[in-house]
């Protein structure tokens, strides 16, 4: 099948790939860009772990045809700390509350949770579950990822004051 | 003697991995990539039970860029985590006995390949009769069998006998029967199979990397179907992505990989499609049961009668295992002094059953927890009252021989009853609402290995120089528990110095000493006695030099807080590096070693020269409790079930690092809510899967969670490392019986089957007003 | 799991998309959200050879009131667009309350309303309250437009009335009488990514006394291989004084007429159940908010 060039703007960097209209968004990230911080968990949009942002709103990676994301600005997990590499105040707030176990939903999870504060910066715990009901957790329970979402908002409330 | 007082255990620390993982940089097996790498299919057959008359793969082997076909010709010899049942092969021999069961298997440059080339295979088969109920199965084993040498399709069964339950019973007041049945439940851990293997054809070297929690015992394996020494194989853990059990064997995808690699001398990497782990399955066993208990006339519990059906699946797996805990189990956490199990494990031509979460315990546990609540009730008394006058106590002996050296179970009860009112609310809030309680106890590792040998069960190095630091080497398994966090803080605190020192190596049998692997919640217990001893030679070195810096005697120090201290003239200190320092440019680098090894129960007591049944099975050297009150409302229109509040207390001994037992809890909690309400795998009449995919078999999701509130109870048991127990299996045992035992307070009617869905909770209410 | 190959078209303007329609005919396929239609490729279900991409087509999309003239919907509308919208939940709370409810947050991101309609499942979130708000489609091609009501739109199972080169390109949505109110419900195992096992709209307007019935509309999701439009409901309820009594008759009128099937997620039993009871609490719960208004 015949190549033909994207451009995809993938965590603030402009890449060139070459894909054939089959390939899906999940494995030209995985295989073409080289950055496996995106989850596949189940192939079939009902797990929440290949989420990623194109221009700013949460998708299934692995339901989306990489060659419809010609020119979209694309956020993976690896986007999210900042140029020094300090965590987002997201991934900073998961880690202090436990909310991470075996890591495997973590990367959509927090994207999830990075689209809903986005939109809504100071959520209900009732949000908050809407917001990340798409995301599959099998190790934690749930409830210490909410626990760090809600604590997330307050962090960056707070930064944005300061 | 050893006292309570930690600075490093007991502590709530973030993940030494978490970073890692947050920021997307934690590297699975299926994030690898390897020069040449070759990717692997596997062709899963279409039948659930028919002879293979015949195989061509010419076609796909013609398609370009395939580079490789295997059959179960190339790989006959069987495998099976227990050892005395093995029967499973990488790729089908002559027969299939499971719809989806690989009987081919193919490696091409791209994965897009390898799927086109499987649709190439033709594979013909001859239907034969399909088993899918184990009493079926039972019955028709005359005519046809699953397995050939296994004559009545039982893959073992057992009868254990401890007293005389019969006249216990007949002399007993208040004695109740009944049925339950558990369902078929997949792990649905969110990372699925991935294998990679690299055979060096040059140094007959194999490597590979799995997702898998049982490192040792996969290199068993792959020695076996290899036909290769262990010494030529290495077996490498990356992060794993949960496993709760369904990892804790080989999977074909490790054999593939393996077989393909070495025929294609590349890299190839096997991982599955989210509808190739539920078809592969390895599962919770369905049970059909039959629990009799039979109380005196005080409530005293005089003795249990148990009958189990265990619905095994295609092949052994860890079916005996499970089948003979199930027995174990009755036997904790309250004191049975009569007792008779009978069990059978049933082959059927579904995808096998294995090991899952709290294996063997779940199924008993629901039958005995919701029994003991009736129990309760015709008696006239709370369940919480029954349930106390039972409970076990520190120093317990069972009449199977299971030793309870520690327990703080009577206090679980307490704290739950307590925190979350039960008293007041059971009984008494409107038609529709309830409260349930239950209880229940998990080992904390085992007292034998499956193949039978007596070396120890873990092995911990520790090696300390002026280069490294502090690094640990275990072959344990990190799958997302958090286990090199605790054995981080539990070196850390033996050594004086911050778990952030620590750096830890496991998950690799070459880099890191021997250990079982990640299951019967063993790691925290066996790893602590490992790590005390080894770091224990550490310190017993550092103390001898450090005394000569400091001008003291080394019995006189103490380590603490990267500093060795006079215990005498905590003036008199130094710090914990210029000791290192010296020790590593006098005499090199410094290692301590240590083992464990369980205290082992004899098969036979010699004393009294009977034999105890079931020997193998159930022993542990410590045992952890739990204790939940779940409170639910049921909606009696649409049936719907809503789990509102659990209320939970556990006795984990001492707590390494609290945020991770709560983690520990909470998911356990979830993981269960969905097997009692919601999770079920279907298969269709000719045994395919309806549901293999994540839209159908239905996990929690995160708007079923309902107001958690759990306690650690205050808890050590004096005989264990740190005063440490298990605390993520023995938290799945009270909820299903919790919530059945609600949903009874909350409408009257009580499921003995499982899941407890909105249409069998609105059938039982329609009967119930038809009466 | 993976896509077999197939031809890739992304028109930017909609008559260039109906070119392509006709051109191609039943060799392509529309990709508008593509949540159910790649996961059915990636399952084998469908094998088109090509598909259009009508994302690029603006259109196509978004939503326009016009006080009292209704709503103009775009086929490749997100159906996050819809449910964050003011003028859904104030004027057509029932097809708000559906898109939220549809999938997850990730799949409201991607899915279009002409994506969940087009798909025709018997569970979809969204035909039932449009069809009980009186939506009509329209429906172009090279050679020109048409109009249908919805309900004659989804003709089955997966089946819908679109000709070959046809494209389902806007809703339109009436303005609501006054004292109209309308409500969605749905009932799955848990509360979230579910597909339902029943679902149900009602849009209702009452009389100036603000108690009695004077239109009323009811349509079952699920139970059914095309949303059932209830015939019996409004038969009972029109021109009636709304009480408690009558909404249990209607409640069981509905699951007289429901046609459901046994399938994975409910037998057809509990299907007919769950249309009463659902009914009934739909229906009191319009009659309280067509009240207020």
């Amino acid at each position: 099948m015949k190549q033909q060039l994207i451009q995809l703007e993938i965590n603030n960097q402009l890449y060139e790939i070459p894909v054939t209209p089959r390939d899906l968004l999940v494995d030209v990230i995985r295989k073409k860009v080289g950055i496996t911080g995106t989850k596949k968990g189940c192939g079939e949009g009902d797990c929440g772990a290949c989420t990623v942002l194109m221009d700013g709103a949460p998708v299934l990676s692995c339901l989306t045809l990489a060659i419809t994301c010609q020119g979209r600005k694309i956020i993976t997990i690896e986007g999210l700390a900042d140029e020094q590499g300090a965590l987002h105040p997201i991934q900073q707030s998961f880690l202090d509350h436990g909310a991470v176990q075996c890591g495997f939903c973590t990367p959509g999870m927090i994207l999830t949770t990075k689209a809903l504060l986005d939109k809504n910066p100071h959520p209900d715990q009732t949000s908050i579950k809407r917001g990340i009901a798409g995301n599959i957790c099998r190790c934690t329970g749930y409830k210490k990822i909410v626990e760090a979402i809600g604590a997330a908002a307050d962090r960056i409330a707070t930064r944005e004051v300061k | 003697m050893e006292g309570k007082k930690f600075s490093q255990v007991g502590r709530s620390v973030t993940r030494i991995d978490g970073p890692a993982k947050v920021k997307g940089e934690a590297i699975y097996t299926d994030d690898m990539v390897m020069a040449r790498m070759a990717h692997g299919k596997i062709k899963r057959s279409t039948y659930a039970h028919a002879f293979i008359k015949n195989i061509d793969y010419s076609k796909a082997l013609a398609l370009p860029g395939v580079l490789a076909v295997i059959t179960g010709e190339d790989a006959p010899n069987k495998w099976g985590i227990v050892p005395q049942t093995a029967n499973e092969v990488t790729l089908a021999v002559d027969k299939v006995r499971f719809h989806g069961e690989g009987v081919a298997a193919v490696a091409a440059i791209d994965e897009e390949t390898a799927e086109e080339a499987l649709d190439l295979i033709e594979v013909e088969y001859e239907p034969l009769p399909v088993l899918l109920d184990p009493f079926e199965s039972m019955k028709r084993a005359g005519e046809i069998l699953i397995h050939e040498n296994e004559p009545d399709n039982v893959l073992h069964q057992g009868e254990q006998l401890f007293g005389d339950p019969d006249q216990a019973f007949a002399g007993c007041k208040y004695v109740l029967e009944k049925k339950f049945y558990t369902s078929y439940v997949n792990h649905a851990f969110l990372e699925p199979h991935s294998s990679l293997a690299h055979y060096d054809p040059q140094n007959g070297q194999l490597q590979l990397w799995s997702s898998n929690q049982v490192p040792h015992y996969l290199h068993r394996q792959l020695s076996i179907v290899m036909d290769m020494p262990m010494n030529k194989i290495r077996v490498i853990l990356p992060a794993v992505g949960g496993g709760f059990g369904g990892k804790g064997e080989a999977s074909s995808s490790d054999f593939c990989a393996a077989l393909l690699s070495r025929k294609t001398g590349r890299p190839v990497r096997v991982t599955y499609d989210r509808n190739e782990v539920f078809v592969t399955n390895k599962g919770r066993h369905p049970c059909h049961m039959k629990m009799k208990i039979g109380l005196d006339q005080n409530g005293y519990i005089q003795a249990v009668d148990f009958d189990n059906t265990l619905d095994g699946g295609a092949y052994a797996g860890w079916g005996m295992v499970v089948m003979f805990y199930t027995t174990s189990m009755i036997h904790l956490p309250y004191k049975v002094p009569n007792a008779r199990a009978r069990v059978r494990r049933v082959y059927t031509n579904k995808p096998t059953c294995g090991a899952m979460r709290g294996l063997g315990g779940v199924q008993p546990r629901y039958a005995m927890e919701c029994l003991l609540d009736e129990l309760a009730e015709m008696m006239g008394v709370s369940a919480y009252e029954l349930k106390m006058k039972n409970a076990v106590e520190s120093g317990y002996r069972s009449v199977s021989n299971l030793h309870v050296p520690h327990t703080e179970y009577k206090k679980c009860l307490q704290t739950v009853v307590e925190n979350s009112g039960y008293l007041e609310k059971h009984g008494k809030q409107p038609f529709g609402k309830g409260i349930g309680l239950a209880g229940g106890y998990y080992i904390s590792g085992t007292a034998y290995t499956l193949y039978l040998s007596y070396k120890p069960h873990t092995t911990v190095l520790i090696r300390v120089d002026t280069e490294g630091g502090v690094t640990v080497h275990c072959a344990a398994a990190d799958i997302g528990q958090g286990c090199n966090t605790v054995m981080a803080q539990m070196a850390a605190e033996v050594l004086g110095v911050n778990y952030e020192d620590v750096h830890v190596v496991s998950g690799d049998t070459e880099l890191g000493t021997f250990d079982l692997g990640s299951f019967a919640s063993r790691v925290t217990y066996a790893s602590g006695v490992a790590i005390k001893e080894a770091a224990r030679q550490i310190n017993d070195k550092l103390f001898e030099v450090a005394a000569g810096m400091l001008s003291c005697r080394a019995e006189q120090l103490e380590v603490r807080d990267r500093r060795f201290y006079s215990v005498f003239e905590p003036k008199k200190n130094i710090e914990w590096e210029k000791v290192v320092d010296v020790y590593t440019n006098t005499v090199g680098t410094l290692t301590g070693i240590g083992h464990f090894s369980p205290p082992r129960l004899k098969g036979i007591d010699l004393t009294r020269g009977e034999r105890v049944q079931g020997a193998n099975i159930g022993h542990s050297p410590t045992f952890g409790f739990s204790a939940q009150a779940i409170e639910v409302d049921v909606d009696v229109e649409t049936g719907k079930v809503r789990v509102t509040k659990v209320t939970e207390a556990g006795d984990c001994g001492q707590a390494v690092n609290p945020m991770s037992v709560e983690g520990q809890v909470e998911g356990s909690i979830m993981f269960t809510l969905g097997q009692a309400l919601y999770e079920e795998m279907h298969l269709d009449k000719d045994g395919r899967m309806m549901n293999a995919c994540l839209h159908h078999y239905k996990v929690p999701t995160v708007m079923e969670l309902p107001e958690m509130d759990t306690t650690i109870v205050d808890s050590y048991d004096p005989t264990a490392p740190f005063g440490v127990k298990e605390s993520g299996e023995g938290p799945v045992q009270p909820t299903i019986p919790a919530i059945a035992n609600a949903v009874y307070d909350a409408i009257g009617v009580r499921f003995t089957e499982l899941p407890i869905t909105p249409e069998k909770v609105l059938k039982a209410l329609k009967e119930k007003q038809g009466k | 799991m993976y896509l077999d190959e197939f031809e890739y078209y992304a028109p930017k303007t909609a008559d260039e998309t109906f070119e392509l329609a006709g051109r191609l005919g039943s060799q392509a396929k529309v990709l508008a959200g593509g949540t159910d239609l790649i996961l059915n490729m990636k399952q084998s279900l469908l094998k088109p050879q090509c598909l259009i991409d009508i994302n690029g087509v603006k259109e196509f999309q978004g939503l326009i009131y016009e006080a009292g003239k209704g709503a103009v919907i775009g086929a490749a509308t997100k159906i996050s667009e819809l449910e964050h919208s003011a003028v859904l939940r104030d004027k057509y709370f029932a097809l708000h309350q559906a898109a939220r409810e549809l999938g997850s947050t990730q799949v409201r991101a991607m899915a279009t309303i002409g994506g969940n309609i087009c798909n025709a499942s018997p569970a979809a979130e969204t035909s039932s309250p449009l069809v009980a708000l009186g939506t009509k489609v329209v429906i172009n091609s090279a050679a020109g437009e048409r109009e249908l009501p919805l309900e004659d739109f989804i003709i089955g199972n997966r089946k819908t009335a679109l000709e070959q080169g046809e494209l389902l390109v806007k809703f339109l949505l009436p303005e609501p009488a006054p004292q109209t109110a309308s409500c969605y419900t749905n009932i799955g195992l848990r509360n979230a990514m579910e597909i339902d096992a029943v679902n149900m709209a009602v849009n209702l307007t009452l009389e100036a006394d603000n108690r009695t019935v004077k239109v009323l509309r009811l349509v079952m999701g699920s139970v059914a291989p095309r949303p059932l439009v209830s015939v019996e409901v409004p038969a009972l309820l029109v021109g009636q004084a709304l009480n408690s009594n009558l909404i249990e008759k209607a409640a069981a009128a509905a699951a007289g007429e429901a046609q459901p099937i046994s399938d994975i997620r409910a037998t057809a039993e509990y299907r007919r159940e769950a249309v009463f009871v659902l009914s009934r609490r739909v229906l009191q719960e319009a009659f309280n908010a067509a009240q207020e208004v």
